[in-house]
């Protein structure tokens, strides 16, 4: 079983994967940008809302003890220009999520991927946004001399 | 070899088509119809990108700089936009008054709209990212509604006196016609928070704020931009000049803004 509070060192690419773009404030006063922690759990609720989405899950340690998670994401309004939706995670569903973690180390994070059990994964919507970007410096290498 | 009447009725199909796409791209529209309907996250360009938020001409050509310098092409977007941020931090800066800039960049866990869910001023709201509709409801005025907040302006199209005798979050709006370009001008704003450009680099203005927003939809109808002149002697040194870009987004919907926590652990100085 996957530690609940096993802490990932230097994903910086998911670190600076772009909270500015997702928020209706700053996330900086509540997460620690600096790191990524992963979770295993259980979902229980998803709550698609604005200004943030959350999901809440059941986390259970190596000792058996039961930990109540929120995963706090941008919100619908920023979800949805990628496709989310409402059903987008269900109660029930067996995941693993990567994001930061409070400045605090309270049993909270900020989204920033979801492995579901079947191995597909959900990522914030900039990263999409920036594969984007690189494709067209590459394609814009190869076609224009400087 | 495609006949020549096939070709044109191709043509006048395509059209038919885009002008279905692109409400208001269609001759003898009024100018309102250009801009009415959904916008929202800008087109997926550097440019876009950058102007998430707000942007100056001073970032975007740093921006530009770096993305032309071969030096730079192994080096990520995100980090050659994150350099040109700092830099467009560092210039706006130099614009502020020495006591606007004692207060700069404003910490984010004192920001109301965060610790307190207070909705957004009406400088603030404007370069709001997400949705954005306008509508024209009556002859005599445009509404500006935004996913961010669910926040809603009224534009007077009527020529009515623009100072209002008490200042408030979203002030007095008075808009015209240029052509195909909305001006709206705004007075009347209680002081408030602005975003220089972003939420990681935010400011404070008086209620001397002075706005005047051009919006001018692209020639290919897919982009609606925004340049805003901001005038605040008790902040800027000189009147500044901040651009925003929405992409047309017609499958957009505002949702509601209902869900608002306020904060029960934060640090503050925690700078991103």
């Amino acid at each position: 079983m996957t530690s609940p509070r096993a802490v990932v060192a230097a994903l910086l690419a998911l670190v600076a994967s772009g909270s500015a773009a997702s928020a209706h404030h700053a996330f900086s006063p509540v997460y620690d940008e600096a790191r990524v922690i992963t979770v295993a759990g259980v979902v229980t609720e998803f709550r698609f809302v604005n200004p943030h989405a959350l999901m809440l899950m059941d986390v259970t340690d190596d000792s058996g003890k039961l930990e109540k998670w929120t995963v706090e994401f941008a919100g619908r309004l920023n979800l949805s220009e990628f496709g989310w939706t409402a059903e987008s995670l269900k109660a029930g569903e067996r995941v693993t999520v990567t994001g930061n973690p409070t400045h605090t180390n309270s049993p909270r994070m900020f989204f920033r991927k979801i492995v579901r059990s079947d191995g597909t994964e959900l990522l914030p919507g900039n990263a999409q946004r920036l594969d984007t970007i690189e494709e067209q410096r590459r394609l814009r290498r190869q076609g224009q001399p400087r | 070899m495609i006949p020549k009447r096939s070709a044109r009725r191709r043509r006048v199909l395509l059209g038919l088509v885009l002008a279905a796409c692109l409400p208001g791209l269609a001759r003898g529209q009024s100018p309102a119809s250009r801009l009415e309907g959904m916008w929202s996250d800008p087109p997926t360009t550097p440019e876009g990108l950058f102007c998430f938020f707000a942007c100056t001409d001073a970032g975007i050509a740093r921006l530009n700089a770096l993305l032309d310098d071969p030096a730079n092409d192994a080096r990520p977007f995100q980090q050659l936009q994150a350099e040109a941020k700092r830099y467009e931090r560092e210039y706006l800066r130099d614009q502020l008054t020495p006591a606007a800039r004692k207060r700069y960049p404003f910490d984010p866990a004192d920001d109301p709209g965060f610790l307190r869910c207070e909705p957004w001023g009406m400088v603030r709201q404007i370069f709001a990212p997400h949705q954005l509709e306008i509508r024209q409801p009556a002859p005599d005025r445009l509404t500006l509604r935004y996913g961010e907040w669910d926040g809603l302006r009224t534009v007077h199209l009527d020529g009515r006196a623009p100072t209002p005798p008490k200042p408030t979050a979203m002030g007095h709006s008075v808009g015209r016609w240029e052509g195909a370009t909305l001006v709206v001008e705004t007075s009347g704003i209680a002081p408030n928070i602005i975003m220089l450009p972003d939420l990681q680099a935010m400011g404070e203005h008086s209620a001397e704020m002075r706005v005047v927003e051009r919006y001018t939809r692209s020639a290919d109808g897919h982009a609606l931009h925004l340049t805003a002149t901001l005038s605040d002697p008790r902040t800027f040194r000189a009147p500044q000049v901040l651009r925003k870009i929405w992409r047309w987004a017609p499958e957009q919907q505002i949702a509601p803004y209902d869900a608002c926590e306020v904060p029960t652990e934060f640090k503050k100085g925690a700078r991103p």
